[in-house]
């Protein structure tokens, strides 16, 4: 008798949804399968990687992460530019961080504009991240939303304190929302159902269950993911059917390791290279659970990545 | 400010009583000391809010709070836990802060088991209570019979009543030569059985009354169901087999916090579990002084107590000491406590009266559990039954006559109205039925006694909350829909709210609102129950849809409305007829158990068969919980019907369907 390999017996599919507009558009979800289990289901797609630019200079980035960017870090559009066509950037995630009310406090009309300037000069899909206060994510992004009429991008974080307005918004100007949830699969199911009872159509939502950078819970973040995935594909939980966003090269970035200097803790090793994986790292763990679209920073830490994703994906050819 | 020597005199009306007490005295201890009882949920902590009153004359040190509106603090409103005397006051409690010392009096009348369903109570036991009386006439002792006044009694015990092997108390043959002279002979004795044995032939009696004459045709017994929030109490005719008064109370320890942490903890302090205990045999002697007034027969023939309530309450009862309740592993006393003199507790019933409590199970399930499981015959029937009693601190049992477990959850005093800005129990004025118009989003409310709404009892807050959610004016996340254009909804100190009754309509003069703090704290207390049902019934590998029968118990008013509650997720979604509402299960079953020495012995079994399972140890609970936080539930296939139902309402104005 032959030993014959066990298989997951799947019931569902992640929803298929288009970012963007136009030729440039991109479609995500499709999977019928765990992350890369290509021997049990199918992977339509790779899951898509989208490069951060920021609204205004960054003033506290490690020397690793702000070296690609020269030059281009006061002008978000280069900025977006230069990812496209230097580094091959499919999608371009612009970080609304000017708006924190805590910070520069840039009002919503300001930003909308350089939102406008941003997505009318570049052609692959757009998200736009904003602060995560809620008042003001309210009023920025409806605003966004409505200056950028019709060119679906992605908004958020949407959560539930502000789920109705911006989704509202969303709703009425043809974009994408972010359903943001503090880890946890209840939260983020119940995120869901509120989106779909506002009417914000199934196809105009992408889950965003909060993850954090290796060694900051990413173990945690992996497991909720996990549990996403199995609902959705082995339960038939049609509000867990969702594709997946990872907003994680902020959170890699911010941690204390990769601002180390190399000299002051020489046993950590090359501080560039250190940031470097540590974002290679952390975008494979949240690939390997069920992530559909990566935002990230580094352009080396993107090519290991999307080196993994063709490995990964070769012995299928084979 | 310190205490001083000067003495200041505070008036409390509407009491109209007077205490005089140094200057610097804390507000909330004066009334206490003088009797007057104002609600204290978190127990004179400042951060509840229930002890506003109105300071008419005089001046108080007070902390300001933002308990108290801007608006109520010109008006003269404080917290009486945070302020202090400074000059002769006169204060006046308002409606909403006043603890009920009336007993609320109820239909009485009933038979044995008359008025639960008879699917719903416990079958198979006869008429035995564990108190009887035996009237003898006994033979004059001559020179030829000349045994001891005790030997002649037992000896007539035997052959008239047959009843031998009996202990007598030494109470007995103190007063016996007298007694027994009294009436030429004639007496009536009292016997009991304590100790319960599983062959009802080797049951030991107790002699513990000896009365000149015939008494026999008076003995009564007294049932007690003491709740954290609500003490009730039956008196039941052991001759007749009859309740003759109901009645029910506040239990006098709200004072001293809504729930029992708050209350161990209080009686940690110096001497904060003597008056614990105190607080709760007055309000025990307040209900029997109320039920003897009702009967008008005496207290005197008065010969046993079954008392039945959760491990932190009967503890405090008796005067044990809780505090390894609280701390892990959580370790009551004692399970079965043997009977103790009412008496000595200060309970005012003669001095022969004993107290039987009803086992526990462990330290957050206990004998009031055991009583409502004996009561309702859970352990007699072969149906898979889930028993939930709901209140403070819900209980859950899953099982039937082969096996029982059963579970705490923490549900908090929502459903009895605590934690809920307008919140009350179960009395006349409260707001127990609601419908709402699902075009002009006006409220119809209708109170217990119908009369002029005062506030919400726990029947009322599911009623609203799923007629809330049915006409869409709150989502089912439990936030309200802002886009609707009624004047009923409106931004509140605590967020956004929905007047049920406007000042005018109302006994309070003040507008009866639900928040969106309200609706929280009782989709937190539901789904503590729910996600508790759920874990428990998982547990034991089995869903609630395999439920044959669903018992439900809890202080809540004349009824609980069975498909609103599962319109907000409170029971499960089957098939309606497998509910059963039993009202308060534990009273019943300390009034069967008073009537048949049979139940008595059951109790010690059924106690002793209960597999408890602790939810702090169980990883499952909290996922369960977060998922129940939802109206009715974030999983739909956990409530089909419910949903196919919500789905099929009509939109109301503004918003779109609810998502199926």
């Amino acid at each position: 008798m032959t030993f014959e390999i066990p298989k997951t017996q799947y019931s569902g599919q992640i929803r298929e949804i288009t970012l963007g507009t136009g030729n440039k558009a991109i479609t995500v979800g499709g999977e019928t399968g765990y992350p890369f289990y290509l021997f049990e289901g199918e992977m339509p797609r790779l899951p898509q990687i989208a490069m951060e630019v920021y609204d205004a200079p960054p003033d506290e980035w490690a020397p690793a992460a702000l070296e690609p960017f020269l030059g281009v870090t006061n002008d978000p559009v280069a900025w977006a530019q230069k990812c496209i066509n230097d580094y091959g950037a499919e999608m371009i995630c612009l970080q609304l961080l000017s708006t924190d009310p805590n910070g520069l406090d840039r009002s919503a009309d300001e930003a909308a504009q350089v939102v406008k300037r941003v997505a009318d000069a570049i052609s692959v899909p757009l998200i736009v991240w904003g602060t995560a206060n809620h008042e003001k994510d309210t009023e920025v992004l409806r605003q966004v939303a409505e200056v950028c009429q019709g060119k679906n991008l992605i908004i958020g974080p949407v959560e539930e304190g502000d789920h109705k307005k911006i989704g509202a918004s969303a709703i009425a100007y043809g974009h994408t929302v972010i359903a943001s949830t503090p880890i946890d699969i209840n939260l983020a199911k119940q995120l869901n159902i509120l989106l779909g009872n506002l009417g914000v159509p199934d196809e105009k939502i992408i889950v965003d269950p909060t993850v954090s950078g290796i060694g900051y819970g990413i173990e945690y973040c992996y497991s909720v993911m996990e549990r996403m995935r199995m609902a959705g594909l082995t339960q038939q939980d049609d509000k867990l059917q969702f594709p997946i966003i990872c907003n994680i090269a902020k959170e890699v970035w911010k941690t204390k390791e990769v601002h180390i200097p190399t000299e002051e803790d020489p046993a950590l090793g090359d501080a560039k290279k250190r940031g470097i994986l540590m974002e290679a790292m952390s975008a494979t763990v949240v690939l390997l659970a069920g992530g559909d679209v990566v935002i990230m920073r580094h352009p080396e830490a993107i090519r290991l990545v999307r080196e993994m994703m063709a490995e990964l994906t070769a012995s299928q050819s084979n | 400010m310190a205490k001083t020597d000067k003495r200041l005199r505070v008036h409390f009306s509407p009491d109209n009583i007077d205490i005089t007490v140094r200057e610097g005295e804390g507000l909330l201890k004066a009334a206490m000391a003088a009797g007057v009882h104002i609600n204290a949920a978190c127990g004179g902590n400042g951060v509840c809010g229930t002890c506003k009153v109105l300071i008419k004359k005089g001046q108080v040190e007070s902390t300001r709070t933002e308990k108290i509106s801007e608006e109520e603090y010109e008006q003269g409103f404080r917290l009486a836990c945070q302020s202090r005397v400074l000059t002769d006051l006169v204060v006046d409690i308002p409606v909403e802060s006043r603890l009920e010392t009336a007993v609320l009096s109820r239909e009485t009348g009933m038979v044995a088991g008359g008025v639960e369903p008879a699917e719903a109570i416990a079958t198979g036991w006869s008429f035995n209570p564990p108190l009887n009386k035996c009237y003898i006439e006994l033979p004059l002792p001559t020179l030829k019979d000349n045994i001891s006044d005790l030997s002649r009694l037992l000896r007539g015990l035997k052959r008239r009543c047959n009843i031998s092997n009996v202990s007598v108390d030494f109470e007995v043959v103190r007063k016996l030569p007298q007694v027994l002279r009294k009436k030429d002979w004639q007496v009536t004795t009292t016997t009991l059985v304590k100790a319960v044995k599983t062959k009802a032939d080797r049951r030991k009696p107790t002699m513990i009354n000896i009365e000149p004459g015939n008494t026999s045709q008076k003995y009564y017994s007294l049932v007690f169901d003491i709740g954290t929030t609500t003490i009730c109490g039956q008196l039941l005719d052991l001759n007749r087999g009859k309740v003759i008064a109901e009645g029910m109370a506040y239990n006098g320890q709200i004072g001293y916090g809504a729930d029992v942490i708050t209350r161990i903890a209080y009686s940690q302090t110096p001497g904060g579990l003597k008056k614990l205990q105190q607080a709760v045999v007055s309000t025990v002697n307040q209900v029997i002084d109320e039920l003897f007034a009702q009967s008008q027969s005496s207290v005197e023939y008065v010969g046993h107590m079954i008392i039945a309530g959760n491990t932190t309450m009967t503890d405090i009862l008796l005067g044990l000491d809780p505090k390894y309740i609280r701390l892990a592993p959580y370790t009551p006393a004692a399970s079965f406590i043997p009977p103790v003199k009412a008496n000595s507790l200060g309970i005012r019933v003669g001095k022969h009266v004993y107290l039987f409590v009803f086992p526990s199970v462990a330290s957050y399930v206990g004998g009031d559990i055991v009583s409502g499981i004996v009561g309702v015959g859970v352990h007699q029937r072969k149906k898979l039954t889930l028993y939930m009693d709901i209140g403070t601190n819900g209980e859950i049992v899953v099982g039937n006559s082969d096996w029982m477990v059963t579970t705490a959850c923490s549900a908090g005093p929502a459903f009895e109205g605590g934690g809920i800005k307008h919140g009350m129990i179960a009395a006349t004025g409260a707001i127990e039925d609601f419908e709402i118009s699902p075009s002009s989003l006006e409220p119809e409310v209708h109170t217990i006694g119908g009369t002029k709404p005062r506030g919400i009892c726990g029947s009322g807050l599911i009623n609203i909350i799923a007629g809330l959610l049915e006409a869409r004016v709150i989502g089912q996340n439990g936030k309200f829909n802002t886009d609707l254009t009624t004047k009923r909804i409106r931004r509140g100190r605590d967020g956004y709210e929905y007047v049920l009754s406007w000042a005018h309509e109302t006994q309070t003069g003040r507008d009866i609102v639900i928040t969106e703090v309200d609706i929280d704290n009782l989709i937190r207390a539901k789904a503590a129950m729910y996600a508790g049902c759920q874990t428990l019934t998982k547990s034991v590998g089995v869903s609630c849809f395999n439920l044959e029968q669903v018992i439900i118990a809890g202080a809540f008013g004349s009824h609980i409305d069975i498909e609103k509650s599962i319109t907000i997720g409170l029971l499960p979604d089957i098939p309606r007829d497998r509910f059963i509402f039993v009202g308060n299960g534990s009273l019943t079953g300390a009034r069967l158990t008073s009537f048949s020495t049979d139940l008595l012995d059951d109790a010690r079994k059924v106690a002793a068969m209960m597999t408890n399972l602790e939810l702090s140890e169980r990883a499952d609970f909290m996922n369960n919980y977060v998922a129940a936080l939802f109206l009715p539930h974030t999983h739909a296939g956990e409530f089909p019907n419910v949903t196919e139902r919500l789905a099929e309402l009509p939109d109301s104005k503004s918003g779109r369907g609810l998502n199926t």
